[in-house]
């Protein structure tokens, strides 16, 4: 039988760090991977990522799996491809498939790094083609170009149901409305703005009654919901949709571990069926580790950050590394993923209600039931300032971790301080140059630029843009408000598309003056 | 109705092999070499794949990570192929599946 120091099951984010980690200590390391690819789910994901410089922040997720992909070559990592691992036992021995052919190989450690399946919900017609999983679209527009539909409405409003609706727009879908059954949005407030500036109306609250059709899908039906999640007679609304997109959240795919004996628990606040570990994932078997969403469900950074620390616990373990370096790796590694899991959306504050920021602010209730902050709420968050000439206006009201804007801000205008999930503040006596930087970097797209009273009657607004086609200078079309509803005629008068922006486009329309504060997207008229 | 990205505002040009011909129930479509059959399929307009073998309801791409097997059909003859991680090649030939065969089940 093959032996190698260590196995890693999962070329994702979380597989490959930990990979990476542990063949630079000299271990044989050996991945296997079910995919045709690797790097799991990150090149799927084309939006700047949070957190700050060493969470990768602002860099997209697809970049990062390019940077990751390269690290691993360079380190010696050998990832196997089509080898699906339908084995683990107790003395670390490995069963896969490998084509048509069942091999046996032996692992010194074993890091299980499966990451985690989309959950389902039924409802009449759940089963129909075109009904799709969130994954589903981002897999089929992200990586393969087509189109997942024309018309989609999505369920959810997680990050993944957020970020995969703005995803669609992108590729050119239709998003139809966006609903959830929970009173409140669960993603980042930011991501619930980006898409509902394009006009997509959120429905929370709601959820589907039935999907229609008879072949595929051709409808949906969405109805409210009460406090004990019971459809409200008479509130059903019908969409005419070819898709409906499902995003309801994740289960950890830790069928293996149970496999091979580990001591699992049912854990709804890490999604499921998890094992019990330690926080740098050694189970409850010596020497079988686990790293990401297998052992609870998190986003990518903190599973890039969880997979060093099991490679760096595996190396130790096999004794490649001494305790005491790995104290202090883990040290520096507990502080990153520390950093990433402050905050509203922390897992330790998964359900509840938070009605103020951390500075004592009312959080938008509006933000958290329709998706855009109401233009009489904004006024009391930090970022939200009125000066003369241009300056930025910050539109980030929640507190998550992530703090690009105030490293791309040459002149300090931005401070968001030590604490990565306070409120970015605009700084009064710094002086603004227009350089853009700010929007570009912001990866929840909330920051604009803003000159509020040009002289002559009007007021600018630059905004990100990453639609096609791009408007050219001179533009003539609407400017919408935070609702996606038309607030005004508007011009472009600036398209800036630097390499330094990574594809972020800075589009600067003009409006009239009275409009600066609630202007916030341009729609050329069609 | 278009469905193939052509400019993608991040992805710019999406990459892909080259064209091939392949035959859906007997007639000749297009894809590109190496895609996901269930791609290529969806960029033809196919919705359904197959019907399921008691009720015979239609089915069709669901997850499209070869999880869930809902995309499963009939590839050179070869039932229960999942159509979502399954490359193109020239001249494949796809077909419906019905229970788990490619006939038609008042054939069957």
């Amino acid at each position: 039988m093959k032996r190698y120091d260590l196995i890693i099951v999962g070329a994702g984010p979380s597989g490959l760090s930990a990979a990476i980690e542990a063949a630079k200590r000299g271990m044989k390391v050996l991945v296997f991977d079910e995919n045709e690819k690797p790097g799991g789910q990150l090149f799927k994901q084309i939006h700047k990522f949070f957190g700050s410089k060493e969470h990768k922040a602002k860099i997209r997720g697809f970049v990062i799996g390019q940077q990751l992909l390269e690290e691993a070559d360079k380190a010696g990592v050998e990832v196997v491809l089509n080898a699906t691992v339908i084995g683990l036992y107790q003395d670390k021995e490995i069963v896969v498939r490998l084509g048509e052919t069942i091999e046996h190989i032996k692992g010194d450690a074993i890091i299980i790094a499966t990451g985690a399946s989309e959950n389902m919900v039924t409802f009449p017609g759940w089963n129909l083609p075109g009904v799709i999983g969130a994954g589903a679209a981002q897999t089929m527009m992200n990586l393969h170009g087509v189109k997942p539909g024309q018309k989609i409405l999505m369920l959810g409003s997680g990050n993944v149901g957020l970020v995969v609706s703005f995803q669609l727009i992108q590729c050119g879908c239709e998003v139809v409305a966006l609903v959830d059954a929970a009173p409140r949005i669960g993603g980042y407030g930011v991501h619930a703005a980006k898409v509902a500036r394009t006009g997509v109306p959120f429905y929370l609250s709601h959820t589907i009654v039935k999907a229609e059709g008879e072949e595929c899908v051709t409808g949906v039906t969405i109805a409210e919901v009460d406090s004990h999640f019971q459809f409200i007679e008479g509130t059903e609304k019908h969409f005419d949709v070819d898709t409906i997109c499902l995003a309801v959240g994740l289960s950890p795919m830790s069928q293996l571990l149970k496999m091979a004996g580990c001591q699992m628990e049912d854990n709804p606040k890490r999604g499921g069926q998890v094992p019990i570990c330690d926080e740098y994932g050694r189970t409850s078997i010596p020497g079988i580790f686990v790293a990401g969403d297998v052992s609870g469900i998190e986003e990518a950074s903190s599973a890039m950050i969880e997979g060093r620390m099991a490679g760096l616990a595996a190396a130790e373990y096999l004794g490649y590394m001494e305790e005491t370096e790995l104290d202090t790796k883990l040290q520096e590694l507990d502080a990153a993923l520390d950093g990433l899991r402050q905050g509203m959306f922390a897992p330790k504050n998964r359900g509840k209600e938070i009605r103020e920021t951390e500075e004592g602010i009312a959080v938008s209730q509006n933000l958290l039931t329709h998706g855009y902050i109401a233009d009489d709420e904004i006024e009391r968050f930090p970022g939200f300032t009125h000066r003369k000439g241009i300056h930025p206006v910050i539109e980030c009201t929640q507190n998550i971790p992530c703090n690009p804007c105030q490293d791309a801000c040459p002149k300090g205008c931005i401070s968001i301080g030590a604490n990565i999930t306070s409120l970015p503040i605009a700084v009064a006596d710094a002086d603004c140059i227009n350089c853009g930087m700010c929007v570009a970097s912001c990866s929840g797209q909330a920051i604009f630029l803003v000159d509020e009273d040009c002289g002559d009657g009007t007021a600018t607004i630059t905004l990100p843009y990453e639609f096609v086609p791009l408007p050219e200078a001179g533009t003539k079309g609407i400017a919408l408000g935070r609702n996606g509803q038309k607030v005004c005629e508007a011009e472009v008068v600036a398209v800036k598309s630097l390499k330094a922006y990574d594809k972020t486009n800075l589009l600067t329309m003009r409006v009239p003056k009275e409009y600066a504060s609630t202007a916030r997207f341009f729609r050329a008229e069609a | 109705m278009a469905t193939r990205i052509k400019t993608h505002p991040i992805l710019g040009e999406i990459e892909k092999g080259r064209k091939v011909t392949f035959l859906y129930n007997g007639k000749e479509l297009q894809g590109y070499e190496g895609e996901p059959i269930a791609a290529a399929l969806k960029a033809e307009g196919v919705m359904v794949h197959r019907y399921t073998k008691k009720q015979h309801k239609p089915r069709g791409i669901f997850c499209a990570i070869g999880r869930c097997t809902d995309c499963v059909m009939v590839v050179d003859g070869k039932p229960n192929v999942r159509t979502c991680v399954t490359p193109l090649k020239e001249g494949m030939r796809i077909e419906t599946q019905y229970g788990v065969s490619n006939q038609p089940f008042e054939e069957q």
